[in-house]
């Protein structure tokens, strides 16, 4: 028995022409399934309406997955985790992705700033007729919309390639003290992540129902965004594996560490899902109650329950066990599982505000924004669309996740790459 | 304990000595962790079964190296987290929905959210619970008496000895056998271990039994005083834990006080005087009475100015009276929090009280006050602000809660909500008339 391990001599730690096959996996997807869904959104007639809701659904979910793993990079400089050497380059690879999401993200962007008035309520001229929201459109107005989506880019762009970059670099030196500024850098760093995090789930999901309040929705996105990412991370990880890559260096002994990760923030997510839910269920204020009021009655119900289900229920009990993440089969399945149910949960948030009432009295029509009106009335139905639109969103990440896999897979000179190679459960 | 010492470092107490009975086992001492691990796996690949590792923290490898199964704590755990769930959740159905219903903000007695956090949180505390009695239970603790206990070189265990301890009983124990096994897996000292004949040492010491004792009984003193106090009826004031907390030195409105002659606590208004700002005198606008040498009657106009008083508004005090949209939408804002509940906000007299009340199966309508043959059309402004303020039949009187100024405001609003209730064609613009036609 050994506490630290040697990189294996035979590793195979280059991804060469994986990345390369990454890439045009990626552009295929963004092509093949971008002209579909433009095709679909312009056939759909409702200006681009549904498009653009499927977009933001889609790019949440893209960008979740990079939010998760800057996390997991932070975290392992800030606690001098051992496990997460061996993939901490895929983490931040994953967090490569950033700039080709900041730069996918503009299709919704640069509309609303230039006068696309039907994606957000607040940017519709009913909202400055509508006393719950006036006070809030000095925030939320396209300018300084527009203006918090360049700042948040620059943060997590400047956050995720200042990590990869120094960690590079100790690959050429070796020098131990690239650890410790890193470690250094972890703390505010992980500061402003959550912040930045926070913020962008309130601008991009939780302002499609402006009307709406809860302080804990930030928190719930991250908690979501981590189940997806590790999961993304074990499937990565694998698939690297299964082509010869990382074979003597990740062991079900990582793969465990990953699904624990998965397993922990599927339940911190339910937590965090359910505080929010209670506390509104029991204040029982029309303002609060309202954004439920759509998801729990009607065809909503269904999702709810579906994701209560898929989502927390069905995970919780079998990811417990400790076999279950260890055995590969197993986790891909969970993984999988788990990803598509992250997607359903971006598109329970974001989805049911597609439908903005037309409340009709005599010959006038008021647009009443999201969640307004009778539930009898609100079917938002399911469009293929929002499958299309998630499909090129994800071949969006996998252009920016394979810009990372350039270089070596994994840190070879970082001063505790043994003790990640020995790693072992107790 | 006398020891004789032999070149290899071994260290045996001699057999036979009085103090020990018969042999318990050997005892080898490992240098390092690995080579502790290195020792189990020989031991157990000899097929020796009774015996164990002792080292000051938890080994990486020692479990398969020594051949130890994984254990079903988890499983056993899992047992009490879902006990805890399936009982916190019975509990709360056995007190809030069952046993005494508790209509908390018109929910269902019985309400899954409601009951998560408490299901949740005996979850976590029978699986806690489960988990740290389990721990003893499968390490057949508490055990106080160890053989392993007598050995002086023993007792560096908790601190940087890491040993291998095989018993006697073992099937496969031979007194030359294991002991060369013991050495060849790289033992740095040596020893056999014997038995305390004294049966005493065996015995948890009688102050410890004494605690456990003492403590489980003491732990039933509340059980026991709930039980007596179902069961018994007293006629014993309170117990006041805190004395000087439920009777503080003053008066509370209402209390009896010996400080007064007539015996109150509560000081009154001085006979023949009235507070400042609080003289009443204008019968209009308080009282909504005229005067006349006929007699009082309800007065049919408005009042035509406040009164100069500190009890208004400053904006209002002393100012003309007039009916302009202020008024009106003053009346409305007031009108929707007081007067909404039963009489709806058309007061057409079906607000959120009828409805519910007729949801529960009883019929009662407030009174409808626009109805164009009903009373309140025709009723004189003072008598409908004198409905406001001392009520009528069932509604009571709204003085204590709205101040006259504004009841006032309440009566326009009424009055206009009756003019737009009750309009005609002819109430519409000349311009716009024949656009609804």
């Amino acid at each position: 028995m050994s506490l630290t391990k040697n990189l294996h001599p035979d590793e195979k730690y280059k991804a060469g022409k994986l990345g390369t096959q990454m890439m045009l996996a990626g552009t295929a997807l963004v092509a093949v399934m971008g002209i579909l869904s433009l095709i679909l959104g312009a056939v759909h007639g409702d200006n681009f309406k549904r498009f653009l809701y499927a977009y933001v659904t889609g790019w949440m979910f893209a960008v979740s997955l990079s939010i998760g793993m800057m996390w997991l990079v932070l975290l392992h400089h800030l606690t001098r985790s051992r496990w997460s050497v061996v993939v901490r380059r895929i983490a931040e690879a994953i967090t490569g992705a950033f700039p080709v999401l900041w730069i996918a993200g503009l299709a919704f962007i640069l509309p609303v700033l230039f006068g696309y008035k039907d994606l957000y309520y607040w940017a519709h001229p009913g909202a400055r007729e509508n006393p719950d929201l006036i006070h809030k459109l000095g925030w939320l107005s396209p300018g300084m919309f527009t203006l918090r989506y360049v700042v948040y880019g620059a943060i997590f762009i400047g956050m995720s390639s200042y990590f990869s970059k120094k960690s590079r670099e100790q690959d050429e030196s070796g020098d131990p003290k690239i650890s410790v500024t890193l470690r250094r850098a972890s703390g505010p760093g992980m500061i402003l992540f959550s912040l930045t995090t926070v913020m962008l789930a309130f601008d991009i999901m939780m302002s499609l129902a402006p009307s709406w309040y809860s302080t804990i929705y930030g928190v719930m996105f991250w908690g979501s965004s981590n189940v997806g990412a590790f999961a993304a991370l074990g499937l990565i990880v694998l698939w690297l594996q299964r082509n010869g890559r990382l074979v003597h260096s990740v062991n079900e002994e990582h793969y465990h560490d990953i699904g624990k990760w998965m397993f922990s923030f599927t339940f911190f997510w339910a937590y965090t899902a359910f505080s929010q839910f209670m506390l509104q269920w029991y204040g029982n204020m029309p303002e609060e109650t309202n954004w439920y009021k759509y998801r729990m009655f009607g065809d909503w119900q269904w999702v709810s329950i579906a994701i209560l289900v898929g989502y927390w229920a069905f995970p919780f009990v079998f990811l417990m066990s400790r076999w279950t993440k260890r055995i590969v089969p197993s986790l891909v399945f969970f993984s999988v599982w788990q990803l598509v149910f992250h997607w359903l949960d971006m598109y329970w948030d974001v989805m049911p505000q597609y439908d903005w009432t037309t409340v009709t009295r005599g010959a006038t029509s008021v647009n009443a924004g999201p969640l307004s009106g009778p539930i009898a009335l609100h079917h938002v139905g399911f469009s293929p669309l929002d499958i299309t639109v998630w499909l090129a969103l994800v071949g969006f990440f996998l252009i920016g996740v394979a810009r990372g896999l350039k270089g070596n897979l994994i840190p070879i000179k970082d001063p505790v790459l043994g003790l990640s190679l020995a790693h072992e459960q107790l | 304990m006398e020891t004789t010492e032999t070149p290899q470092g071994e260290t045996t107490p001699p057999n036979g000595n009085a103090l020990n009975g018969e042999l318990y086992g050997y005892l080898a001492e490992y240098d390092t962790p690995g080579e502790l691990v290195e020792a189990a796996r020989k031991v157990k690949d000899a097929g020796y079964t009774a015996f164990d590792c002792y080292s000051p923290f938890p080994v990486h490898g020692i479990d398969p190296a020594m051949g130890i199964k994984r254990t079903i704590l988890p499983l056993v755990i899992f047992g009490g987290g879902f006990t805890g769930a399936v009982g916190g959740l019975l509990l709360q159905w056995y007190c809030n929905a069952y046993s005494w219903g508790w209509n908390i903000s018109g929910k269902p007695t019985w309400s899954i959210p409601a009951n998560i956090p408490i299901a949740y949180e005996c979850t976590i505390l029978l699986a806690v619970l489960t988990s740290f009695f389990g721990v003893w239970a499968f390490n057949k603790l508490p055990q106080v008496w160890h053989p392993l206990f007598r050995s002086d070189r023993f007792t560096r265990v908790t601190d940087d000895g890491f040993f291998i301890g095989i018993e006697a009983a073992d099937k496969r124990f031979d007194a030359d056998k294991t002991k060369a096994l013991l050495h060849d897996a790289g033992a740095i000292s040596f020893e056999s271990i014997y038995l305390d004949p004294d049966p005493e040492q065996k015995r948890m010491p009688k102050w410890i039994m004494g605690i456990i004792i003492a403590s489980t009984a003491f732990a039933l003193v509340p059980f026991a005083i709930a039980a007596k106090a179902r069961n018994s009826k007293s006629s014993e004031p309170h117990i006041h834990i805190f004395p000087d907390m439920d009777f503080q030195p003053k008066l509370k409105s209402d209390q009896a006080s010996d400080l007064f002659a007539d015996g109150r606590g509560n000081r009154g208004d001085i006979t023949n005087t009235v507070a400042r700002g609080w003289l009443e005198d204008d019968e209009v606008f308080y009282h909504g009475l005229e005067h006349s040498d006929a007699g009082d009657a309800w007065t049919t106009g408005w009042p035509k100015t406040y009164p100069a008083s500190q009890a208004l508004p400053p904006e209002l005090s002393g100012k003309p009276f007039s009916v302009d949209m202020r008024l009106l939408e003053r009346g409305q804002n007031r009108f929707n929090i007081y007067c909404t509940p039963c009489h709806g906000y058309d007061a057409h007299g079906q607000g959120m009280v009828p409805t519910r009340l007729r949801s529960e199966g009883g019929n009662w309508d407030a009174r409808n006050l626009v109805d164009p043959v009903g009373v309140v059309v025709t009723m004189p402004n003072g008598q409908l602000f004198n409905t406001i303020s001392n009520g009528f039949n069932k509604m009571m009187g709204y003085a204590a809660q709205i101040p006259a100024w504004d009841r006032w405001a309440i009566v326009a609003y009424v009055r206009a909500l009756q003019r737009a209730q009750n309009a005609s064609h002819d109430d519409v613009p000349a311009a716009d008339q024949g656009s609804i036609k």
